[in-house]
């Protein structure tokens, strides 16, 4: 799919995902991309590789045992499914059968945070707190759709089992223009310098950060705003450098705030001895958030790019 | 039928097995999962040394018959069964078993022991692995079978009937489950509070072919092993295994408190005395 880029434009990372597994499976006969009934990504992939596409009916367990199971013969399989299901179903199979054996199993989640707009059942606020606990697997949060494609194809090399957390995954907003950025898994992305403030974010929040910022430009105040995709393992030079370069530093997420990226960058400049002059981090508090989309829920919940705002103005006040 | 001398030779085996297991049972201070390890002895003897196609000289062969512990906790079993077969050397075993450093747990790693196929012991999880390395065989149009052996009890998982309904679904003939169905669980019969009965009914429900048999009668063993169709079957197979926990052992059988457990000077004495009569009464090997 040919895609004008412009920033801030939509595309779907979906989509992306679902031609970049194509491409993928052409090139490495081990690849595979399999699913628990949620193989909406997959809809020509399994067309044309219909013996490396899998579709288990709604078993998310059994799928992550499956996975393993095409791992411990050599072969990459990508699991396609909703986050709470894959992420918290399949938590136990997650850890025992894929990662005490470090396999190298790909899950392709959609529906971060309160994206998903149907409900509590469906919403994504825990993912990363308990996917970053499982001891080898590593944890990406994308919210640029074309940066879906750059991750999946250096996976191929990567050994271990990757984590890739997307928003909804149909309305993704564009942010780096495609081969212009190397994306590293334990690297963050200075999407935007500044020495007034950082905003550490990850997926779609990236955006509402960047547009926090450019609101703050009006009010003479500069925000460096830093792309953490990479949550586990996570940027410890390019934080304690914010920390002491900014002094005041946001995390923005569309996640519980207490066990996200805010916990592992307050962990980092706390191991470090290196403290902000002020932190602050806003997401989705304790609570089931129930229904709305996920733009209105952000507002609701007052982490959304006003409310970013306000915070980096408080900081420094 | 089973050849008598092929009956015979893995009798023998058995014989050894259960020698050992006690052995190690008796000398190790922690618990030992003794009741199921009896129960699949057999069994294991007769895929180990009959039914797969494994060289413990290239582990790695491409062509080797896959096997997963799903009830990962008779993993002394598999290890000395793997031991009679040149695997491993037994007084590693007796002198490691458990201890720090040692590639001999209580469940196995394949990370820490290389020979093991997969790691396990979190029960009802190991058939799904095994739909994975089925569906890998296919593909690759490799000729081995993927075998996997479950306790009755693990079978309460619900994930477990996920698994044989994926391998119903896309009718993996390649794959071949074992049930150790000795009716117990840990601390019930099957019946007292779980019923698992119609038992062969459920798995013929998914579309896997059954085999029914005795797993303590190497006859039986070695017919059913004989009856698994070829790979190209469009089902996968399960053998049921009617077997007793704790088997060989007069004490230990149909009795919930052998679970697992250690032996006294005692009870050794009388499990290894039990062990020669039971043998005995088979004509000794002869």
């Amino acid at each position: 799919m040919k895609v004008t880029w412009n920033f801030g434009s939509f595309l779907s990372a979906r989509s992306v995902a679902g031609d970049t597994i194509i491409e993928l499976a052409k090139k490495y006969p081990n690849v595979w991309a399999i699913t628990a009934d949620q193989g909406g990504a997959l809809k020509q992939y399994k067309k044309d590789f219909p013996e490396r596409y899998i579709d288990v009916g709604i078993a998310e367990q059994n799928l992550a045992g499956i996975a393993a199971g095409l791992a411990l013969e050599g072969n990459i399989p990508f699991i396609f499914g909703m986050i709470p299901f894959m992420t918290m179903r399949a938590c136990e199979q997650n850890r025992t059968a894929i990662c005490y054996q470090d396999l190298p199993v790909r899950f392709i989640g959609t529906g971060g945070g309160l994206t998903s707009g149907a409900g509590s059942t469906h919403n994504a606020m825990e993912d990363i707190g308990i996917m970053k606990s499982l001891v080898n697997m590593t944890v990406l949060s994308i919210g640029d759709p074309n940066m879906v494609r750059d991750i999946m194809l250096l996976s191929m090399t990567y050994p271990h089992p990757l984590y890739l957390r997307l928003a909804q995954g149909k309305q993704d907003r564009m942010l780096y223009e495609p081969g212009k950025y190397e994306f590293k898994i334990g690297m963050g992305l200075t999407a935007r310098d500044g020495k007034d403030a950082t905003i550490f974010a990850h997926g779609e929040m990236v955006f509402e950060a960047l547009e926090a910022a450019d609101t703050l430009v009006k009010d003479g105040i500069k925000v460096r705003v830093i792309d953490m995709y990479s949550i586990k393992p996570v940027d410890k030079d390019l934080v304690i450098k914010a920390v002491k370069e900014t002094g005041n530093v946001l995390v923005l997420e569309d996640h519980l705030t207490d066990c996200g990226l805010a916990s592992v960058i307050a962990d980092v400049f706390a191991d470090a001895g290196v403290y902000p002059k002020k932190f602050k981090r806003l997401g989705i508090p304790q609570v089931y958030a129930g229904f709305g989309s996920g733009e209105e829920l952000r507002k609701k919940y007052g982490y959304d790019k006003t409310a970013a705002a306000s915070a980096v103005k408080q900081m420094l006040e | 039928m089973a050849d008598p001398k092929e009956v015979k030779r893995l009798q023998t085996l058995a014989y050894e097995m259960r020698k050992k297991l006690i052995t190690l049972c008796g000398h190790y201070e922690g618990i030992v999962h003794i009741g199921g390890d009896l129960s699949v002895t057999d069994l294991l003897i007769g895929l180990y040394h009959y039914g797969m196609k494994v060289d413990p000289k290239n582990i790695k062969a491409p062509t080797r018959d896959r096997f997963i512990l799903s009830k990962g906790h008779a993993a002394v079993s598999m290890y000395i069964a793997m031991t009679l077969r040149g695997y491993f050397d037994f007084d590693e075993i007796m002198r490691t078993y458990g201890r720090l450093g040692s590639a001999f747990g209580e469940h196995p790693c394949k990370i820490q022991l290389p020979g093991v196929e997969c790691s396990t012991g979190s029960l009802g999880q190991g058939l799904a692995i095994a739909v994975g390395l089925a569906f890998s065989a296919r593909v690759k149009k490799e000729t081995h079978r993927v075998f996997c052996m479950m306790g009755d009890g693990e079978t309460c998982e619900g994930e477990v009937w996920e698994a044989a309904n994926t391998a119903g679904s896309y009718k993996l003939g390649n794959l071949v489950g074992i049930v150790d169905r000795n009716k117990q669980l840990m601390t019930s019969f099957d019946g007292d509070y779980i019923n698992l009965e119609p038992y062969a009914d459920r798995w013929r429900a998914f579309n896997w072919n059954v085999i029914e048999l005795d797993g303590h009668d190497m006859n039986s063993i070695v017919d059913a092993i004989d009856k698994i169709p070829p790979i190209t079957n469009p089902k996968p197979t399960v053998l049921i295994a009617q077997t007793t926990k704790g088997r060989g052992v007069s004490y230990m059988e149909h009795q919930i408190n052998w679970h697992a457990g250690s032996l006294s000077k005692e009870d050794t004495e009388k499990a290894l005395a039990d062990i020669e009569a039971n043998y005995a009464k088979l004509g000794g090997g002869k």
